[in-house]
């Protein structure tokens, strides 16, 4: 984990207030002082430890590198699926077209993977994201929709267009391009893994440091900290906003194309689980409802707890409604931890 | 004279303050929008007019008005309710699975009773926690759909016929039994809003929340009010909807929480609270939920629906705001 | 005896006499600002008591407290024999307190007549248009108020009369204790008028009212006695008659004021920083204005006469027009806040809470935020050099912080305005534009600020600083515009620049000013607005 979390000591983390170190962390000095700068991306990945731990307390067999792996895979496309959500909460707005931009993404990209190679195909649904997210993000800038309504009607508009403009009974052949990058088993140190989880963390470094280190990602922040802020000190707010909507479209297209490759399957309605659960995972992992606050650190460390309680509902057969309980509980716990507007 | 006078220009003063208000509360788009839909849906199927469509057209509509009343409650306040989905599939569950086992009263004393409960549930944690209402209602809408499952893990139990009679049948000739029930509803929803203090403070919190504080309002409870009674309308639309599909389902409420916010947008509603009409809101409801049926008779792929549903709302919305920055523009070379 | 404890609401205690209010040692704390401290007032069954005070002295902040809306962090208080505990405007006006404040408790989207209903608010009762529109013109007929149509909508009226409803609202409810806070600021003169025939009304009756203002010549005419605070303490008080202009404000003041200024900056430059000639926008018909490069160009004039609009027309915050229009030689067309950074303008904006700070952001990053472009690193002195900078700037400002990863939202008043200002300490302003930075902020800081401000004019920055404070633009201004309804009213300069002639021009008689009634203090001329600063 320590690796994952070093390149967060980025200014922005200042954001959240210093929370007092918890009482059993005391003695280590260096986790206080990680935790004093970088609290929020810190207490999900904690909390992932200590499920795992609990995890391996019922069953022993639990606390394997296999089981680990298994968990991560899971949570790694949801991360990889919230990354997008996680921008638009930063820049306090949210994506709800998330899930049709995922089905959209997939069954454009499988559709022109024919006539244009698997890269073209690619580089085609990507696009085909990064024009749904500036859409939403011009209609939320210039129009002044409310963010949520913006991207409902357009997760609306997009599922009409998926159900009219693809034939789903010639859409069976993932390309080998797609199951190389993500469902295909490589070994990273000796340990066989599905290529999704290199994948996933890789992206995540990546955006990271877009957020904490570029001018771009550190306005954003304040974009959505305080919007009056950002625009009297001269940003340009309606840009940086559009272009957040945009990385967030483009975002939710990669995602459809990871999901097609490693369930190697596709559908109108592929997306819909992540409606909510992208949500759950970005809110988990710390950031505001509000805006101003996240880290795709966080995200990760939010589908690792979402994904951790899956593994435990599923080992100790609890039944899928069990663990949407326990989601909600786990949801309600953050944001009565940290989830109230005053900032501190 | 004098006298004569004042009597007549009271009332017209009066209905002059009623257009004004729907004004205010931004009704007149989704009123126009309604009509000129309503007229193109009777060029194009004049067969709209049949007993038989007007009772399948009232049984598509009458749920979705309803949810999108509750979620326009919520929304008044200054909230928003991502769990209202759930709270529709688990009050539909608990009223076609308790039918099994209780006569209908109970079993809609337990339906409505599951609907407040999840009102108040939410209410509480937005007002007097000070949690956010759309983090709130995304931790419930997983716990109350999970408990929505937990009822009742299939499609199925104890709605009968009768029930379908008296929820989605004709009251009388021409006049489907749900659009009755909508109405009735409606009103009370209306005199609520508009006839008490608390419908009054429902607003005042929404557009004012200081001023209201400052005024002496028990600002809380008047959120948690509007919360409780949007749990409650809830319950209403999942009864009727279980009453016309003679059947609950868990998951039948799940389409129900995007439609009934793109309700709310298209009824002009202030998703910062504090205006938002009744009328509006139904009647935008009513087109969002025919658009379908219309292009299935205009002889289109219904799923254009999805496509123009977005539109309409992108316009309705949209076109005021690209109107005022125009119009704006000229004015300000002018001055 | 402390008053926000729980429990019961009221409770009986010993008869008073004739006290109709007796507030003892009040203190309000919010975080590590006390913006009162150790209040003792009372007030007699007839009485018209005036609370005065200059910017954050925390007369807006006593008079929450006795209307019930604010909680004293400790301090007793008893309205007509009967202790009040827990703070709660529903309490307070059960036992017949009313209060009409500055910023006005109205829902602008209702009509009148809805707003006149509100304080009566019993959730299930019945509640009609008609009859309410019925009760509400007879409440304004009854108050010689016919002229405010009920049925109009709060936000169509205008600001005068807006306040002239707030303060229906309260008289409707025949009070026993009637608490104006500034309540007068937007009045007219024939509105400050029917104000005191209602005031001499209400008190024949018995009633008491706590009159807050910062217009002399208004206390000297309706109050009964007085009570002065400053720094959120007593520093005086005053019976009818007793007192003259001068006293009082320097009761206030409570100091030597020219002391306490640094002189304003030499003027040793020729080129211009900003030129604008008849500059039009929302609020400003036709400015014309030239700074010049290390000039301070103060502007002045009381609340709401364009003083807001002009800086933001001059940031490209609001759209403005003007016939010629330049910025250190460079030309300006239309306006954005983007060009205008781009241009070398800096912004000191009003409410460094909203418009000024990111609160959860680092004092860092707030300090960096003009300075991000997109596809550098960091803000624009680079990322390897950003922490100098930083820690350079919060030296120079002398900025209070535990470092600059804290969030902003943690520092005190005067160290948040150092970062709002020291994000524009930069060599590459020409212009910085100042709304009012030394508002509600403690002495020490107002010093380190004003040393600030001229070391950047000294550095060739022009400075366009509107204060609220006369004594400021007196003293560090170099020269000294007055806005009157939107326009200048006067240019003051050299043996000119004086108080006098400041509040003179601010008020519409240009030259010396006349007498008692005119004499708006006009230190104070935005009132709680500071202490509103203060308290959040």
């Amino acid at each position: 984990m320590s690796v994952t979390t070093r390149p967060l000591g980025a200014p922005q983390q200042s954001a959240a207030a210093p929370e007092p170190a918890p009482p059993g962390s005391a003695p280590r000095m260096t986790a206080a002082r990680l935790t004093a700068r970088i609290p929020r991306a810190v207490w999900p990945l904690l909390a992932f430890v200590v499920l795992f731990l609990i995890g391996g307390i019922v069953r022993p067999n639990l606390l394997s590198l296999d089981s680990l792996i298994a968990t991560a895979t899971f949570a790694m496309i949801l991360s990889i699926a919230s990354f997008g959500q996680t921008v638009a909460v930063i820049q306090a707005g949210i994506d709800l077209s998330v899930p049709n931009t995922i089905g959209f993404a997939a069954l454009a990209f499988l559709t022109s993977v024919g006539p244009f190679g698997p890269v073209g195909a690619f580089l085609i649904a990507l696009a085909a994201g990064v024009v749904i997210g500036c859409l939403n993000g011009i209609i939320i800038s210039k129009l002044g929709l409310t963010p949520i309504v913006t991207t409902i009607a357009m997760n609306g508009l997009l599922f009409g267009v998926i159900l009219l403009s693809f034939n789903f009974s010639e859409l069976t052949v993932t390309p080998e391009f797609v199951t190389a990058i993500t469902s295909a088993k490589i070994s990273v140190f000796g340990v066989q893994m599905s290529a999704v989880l290199p994948l996933g963390l890789a992206l995540m470094l990546v955006l990271q440091l877009v957020l904490s280190f570029t001018g771009w990602g550190r306005s954003l922040f304040v974009v959505g900290s305080a919007p009056d802020t950002a625009r009297l000190a001269g940003l340009p707010v309606d840009r940086i906003r559009i272009s957040g909507y945009a990385l967030s479209g483009m975002l939710a297209a990669f995602a459809g194309i990871v999901i097609v490759g490693f369930y190697q399957q596709a559908s109108a309605t592929m997306g819909a689980s992540y409606l909510l659960s992208s949500v759950a995972a970005v809110v988990v992992g710390g950031a505001s409802i509000f805006g101003g606050r996240g880290s795709m650190v966080g995200t990760v460390g939010g589908a690792l707890v979402l994904g951790q309680v899956a593994t435990l509902v599923t080992v100790l057969n609890l039944g899928s409604n069990i663990q949407q309980l326990i989601y909600g509980a786990i949801i309600l716990i953050v944001i009565s931890l940290y989830g109230r507007k005053s900032g501190g | 004279m004098t006298a004569a006078t004042f009597s007549h220009t009271a009332p017209t003063g009066y209905r002059r303050q009623g257009f004004a208000r729907l004004r205010r509360e931004g009704a007149l788009a989704p009123i126009l929008a309604f009509v000129v839909f309503f007229v193109v849906y009777l060029i194009i199927n004049p067969g709209l007019l049949t007993r038989f469509q007007l009772q399948t057209a009232a049984n598509l509509v009458v749920p979705l008005a309803l949810i999108a009343l509750a979620q326009l409650v919520v929304v008044l306040v200054g909230g928003i309710d991502i769990s209202i989905g759930a709270i529709m599939s688990l009050c539909n569950v608990v009223f076609a699975s308790q039918l099994e086992h209780f006569p209908v009263p109970i079993a809609l004393l337990m339906a409505i009773g599951a609907g407040l409960a999840c009102g108040l549930f939410n209410g509480i944690l937005v007002a007097y926690a000070g949690l956010p209402s759309i983090a709130v209602t995304l931790a419930s809408a997983f716990i109350i759909g999970s408990i929505a499952r937990e009822v009742m893990d299939r499609p199925g139990g104890g709605v009968t016929k009768e029930i379908y009679l008296a929820t989605s049948g004709e009251l009388l000739p021409f006049i489907p039994i749900s659009l009755f029930w909508l109405a009735v509803i409606a009103v009370l929803l209306w005199l609520l809003l508009q006839h008490t203090a608390l419908g009054r403070h429902i607003y005042g919190v929404g557009s004012n929340m200081e001023s209201m504080k400052a005024a002496g309002l028990n600002a809380r409870a008047t959120k948690l009010a509007a919360f409780a009674l949007s749990g409650l309308i809830v319950s209403f639309g999942a009864i009727m909807l279980a009453g016309s599909t003679v059947t609950g389902d868990p998951r039948s409420g799940d389409p129900y929480l995007l439609s009934s916010i793109a309700a709310v947008a298209l009824a002009g509603a202030s998703f910062a609270g504090g205006k938002g009409s009744i009328i509006g809101a139904i009647l935008a409801a009513c087109t969002l939920g025919l658009i379908g049926n219309l292009l299935f008779f205009g002889g289109i792929n219904s799923y254009w629906q999805y496509v123009i549903s977005a539109l309409i709302i992108f316009a309705v919305v949209g076109i005021p705001v690209i109107w005022r920055k125009l119009s704006f523009r000229v004015k300000g070379v002018s001055s | 005896m402390t008053i926000h404890q729980e429990g019961a609401t009221a409770s009986a205690v010993a008869p008073q006499g004739d006290q109709l209010l007796i507030a003892s040692e009040l203190v309000k704390n919010y975080g590590a600002v006390q913006a009162v401290a150790g209040v003792s007032i009372s007030c007699r069954r007839g009485e018209v008591l005036a609370l005065v005070g200059e910017n954050g002295a925390g007369k807006s902040t006593v008079a929450k407290i006795l209307a019930g809306a604010v909680s004293p962090t400790s301090g007793s208080l008893s309205v007509d024999g009967v202790e009040l505990r827990a703070a709660s405007v529903r309490d307070s006006r059960r036992i017949g307190v009313a209060c009409a404040f500055q910023e006005l408790a109205l829902v602008p989207e209702w009509t009148v007549a809805e707003n006149l209903e509100l304080p009566d608010g019993r959730a299930l009762h019945g509640f009609s248009q008609k009859k309410s529109v019925l009760a509400a013109r007879q409440t304004l007929a009854a108050l010689d108020l016919g002229q405010i149509d009920a049925t109009a909508t709060v936000g169509s009226l205008s600001l005068a009369d807006r306040q002239l409803v707030e303060i229906a609202r309260a008289l409707a409810s025949k009070p026993k204790l009637l608490i104006l806070d500034e309540a007068s600021s937007a009045l007219t003169p024939p509105g400050v008028q029917w104000l005191f025939a209602r005031i001499r009304e209400l008190t024949a009756t018995g009633a008491s009212v706590i009159y807050v203002s910062h217009r002399l010549g208004e206390i000297a005419e309706i109050a009964d006695r007085g009570t002065v605070l400053r720094d959120g303490r007593v520093a005086g008080e005053f019976t009818r008659g007793s007192w003259t202009d001068d006293e009082l404000i320097s009761l206030m003041a409570g100091r030597e004021a020219s002391r306490f200024f640094p002189d304003p900056p030499a003027q040793t430059r020729t080129e211009k920083a900003l030129e604008v000639s008849n500059l039009r926008a929302q609020g400003i018909n036709g400015v014309s204005l030239s700074v010049g490069a290390g000039e301070i160009l103060g502007v002045g004039g009381l609340q709401g006469h364009g003083q807001a609009e002009l800086l933001r027309a001059l940031f490209g915050a609001a759209p403005a027009s003007a016939d010629s229009w330049s910025v250190a030689g460079r030309r300006v067309r239309r306006l954005t806040p983007v060009a205008a950074v781009g241009l070398g303008i800096g912004y000191v904006p009003e409410d460094r809470k909203t418009e000024g700070l990111a609160l959860e952001l680092g004092v860092g990053e707030n300090l960096l935020a003009p300075w991000f472009r997109a596809w550098q690193l960091g803000g624009r002195p680079r990322l390897r050099s950003e922490r100098g900078w930083i820690s350079g700037v919060l030296t120079a400002l002398s900025v209070r912080t535990r470092g600059p990863l804290e969030p902003a939202g943690s520092l005190s008043g005067g160290n948040q305005q150092k970062l709002v200002f020291g994000r524009w300490m930069d060599r590459s302003r020409s212009v910085i534009l100042l709304h009012d930075p030394t508002r509600g902020i403690d002495v020490r800081a107002k010093q380190e600020l004003y040393r600030a401000i001229v070391d950047l004019a000294e550095q060739g920055v022009g400075v366009v600083w509107f204060s609220t404070e006369v004594e400021e633009l007196v003293h560090v201004c170099n020269r000294v515009v007055v806005l009157y309804q939107g326009a200048i009213a006067d240019e003051l300069v050299g043996e000119r620049l004086t108080a006098d002639a400041v509040v003179g021009a601010a008020v519409g008689v240009t030259g010396r000013t006349a007498g008692h009634a005119d004499t708006a203090v006009a230190a104070d001329s935005t009132g709680a607005t500071a202490e509103q600063g203060a308290r959040a």
